[in-house]
């Protein structure tokens, strides 16, 4: 099974290397990793628990290894290697916070909001927080799209398994 | 041989509209190309050409010197820091760079790093903002904006640090030496009315380039170009990146689940192998190696006699689990 993995991977490299969209490169970088692992993960694992945990990390861990020219993928990696319970980047403890703080700075200045929506987005995105704010800016804008070819991937990966 | 050298080029470049200094970078870029593809015995000759041009075009020369030295004060601390993440499009660039550096005419190779530093920023951008470099050249700001979404962040990332160390010295150059900094400098020519000092002037180039990753953000999250205002277009943003990050969650976790259910099915497929006949695994082991376009079929005939000769038959939710197990660990062949 690797070996036939191998052998597709040599096919699949095109010859004129620039003509293949990113898109398609992220894409089949990431299921190439992930779905190895999750077997990896089936053979390996004698009890369910824990399991989410760790389907998330390599999740994660496959996003990040799939984006590997993006300043926030270095600080996936890290993030990941770093903690042996995988940090999940859950949205839903700042959501409650970031309600909070519109109806608090309903008649604030323009530049303050507009700041505190700035740091919001730093708290999403990995490493976000280190990167100044332009920088952060166009980092986002991978991050969305790697996020959205991540999701598509999911999809089907767990579509073809239902 | 050098007439040979400079006509074509000439020529060609004679049509677009470029200035006499730009020109000639082009044709140093040229030569050092050659030059470099060559062993480094050729280097006095480099030099030959390079001083040949030199003396022709002298004021000229003096003026592009000072420059290319602002110019490489300004990218000294920055050369790896800027191109690191864009790291497999560089190497080659990179490993240039560093033969080059063992050239013996300091000035000369300044100039030649600068160039090829130059050249490969210019390679880079030249495929997106050709056209709209060109309209800009006039006008305040030039930020390179592109179409393709990974050259763009690559172009960005490498470039953000580039253009923030240098557009303090941008400030006073003529518009000659100008053309050719285009790609590095980002130009900001003042309005009327409006204050010319450093400060306000950094400012403004600041927010331009804000600006401006905002509107390529917006054409990336959807819904985003009806909200007006920045802080409006922040909460778009903000909302479709946690909206992906919750399905991303979602779907681990449902593939965590159906991977307990695969987990034990496949335990359980293989435990049963050795119940059927021998002739039988070796069929079962080579399904996985079959091509893609045969796998479907192949997998239901294939498991259909398993089913039937082994003793313990399997439910049938076995059989769709095995069937989908194979099409999830030859998923990656999809794309």
């Amino acid at each position: 099974m690797e070996r036939q993995i191998i052998n597709k991977k040599k096919r699949v490299f095109s010859v004129e290397p620039n003509k293949i969209p990113p898109s398609e490169v992220f894409t089949r970088k990431y299921t190439r990793l992930l779905v190895p692992a999750l077997k990896k993960l089936n053979m390996n694992k004698n009890s369910s628990q824990a399991n989410q945990l760790t389907v998330k990390h390599e999740v994660d861990m496959a996003l990040a290894l799939s984006a590997q020219e993006f300043a926030w993928s270095r600080f996936l990696l890290q993030k990941l290697s770093s903690s042996n319970n995988p940090t999940t980047t859950t949205s839903s403890s700042s959501n409650g916070i970031r309600i909070q703080k519109r109806s608090g700075k309903e008649g604030g200045d323009e530049d303050g909001e507009i700041e505190e929506k700035m740091r919001e987005l730093q708290k999403l995105l990995p490493g976000g927080e280190e990167m100044n704010v332009e920088e952060m800016l166009g980092e986002i804008g991978n991050y969305i799209k790697c996020l959205e070819l991540q999701t598509i991937a999911l999809k089907s990966i767990v579509e073809d398994t239902t | 041989m050098l007439e040979g050298l400079v006509s074509p080029e000439n020529l060609s470049l004679s049509s677009m509209d470029m200035s006499v200094l730009e020109r000639l970078k082009w044709l140093r870029q040229q030569q050092q190309k050659q030059v470099v593809s060559q062993s480094s015995d050729n280097s006095p000759e480099l030099l030959q050409i390079l001083q040949f041009h030199e003396s022709n075009n002298d004021e000229l020369l003096q003026s592009t010197f000072s420059h290319f030295q602002m110019l490489g004060s300004g990218f000294g601390p920055n050369p790896n820091m800027g191109f690191g993440p864009s790291r497999e499009a560089m190497d080659g660039c990179i490993s240039r760079r560093s033969s080059l550096q063992m050239d013996p005419v300091d000035t000369m190779g300044f100039m030649l790093k600068n160039s090829e530093e130059n050249r490969t920023i210019s390679s880079k951008n030249k495929r997106k903002s050709e056209v709209k470099r060109r309209e800009e050249e006039k006008t305040e700001k030039k930020i390179k904006v592109a179409a393709e979404t990974e050259s763009n962040m690559k172009g960005k990332s490498s470039m953000s640090n580039n253009t923030e160390a240098s557009s303090d010295t941008s400030k006073e150059t003529s518009k000659g030496a100008s053309e050719i900094q285009k790609l590095d400098y980002i130009h900001v020519r003042s309005r009327r009315g409006q204050a010319t000092d450093r400060h306000s002037l950094a400012e403004r180039a600041r927010r331009e380039k804000i600006s401006k990753k905002m509107k390529y953000l917006q054409d990336i999250v959807p819904g985003c170009k009806k909200v007006t205002g920045q802080a409006g277009m922040l909460d778009e943003i903000i909302n479709y990146v946690q909206s992906l990050q919750t399905q991303v969650e979602f779907l681990s976790m449902k593939l965590a689940v159906l991977n307990s259910e695969l987990e034990l099915a496949l335990h359980a497929y293989f435990t049963n192998l050795p119940v059927v006949n021998a002739s039988k695994p070796s069929i079962m082991v080579d399904v996985p190696l079959f091509p893609l376009d045969q796998q479907g079929s192949l997998d239901l005939s294939v498991i259909n006699l398993s089913q039937t000769t082994s003793i313990e038959a399997p439910s049938a939710s076995w059989e769709t689990q095995s069937r989908s197990l194979f099409n999830t660990s030859s998923l990656g062949f999809h794309y």
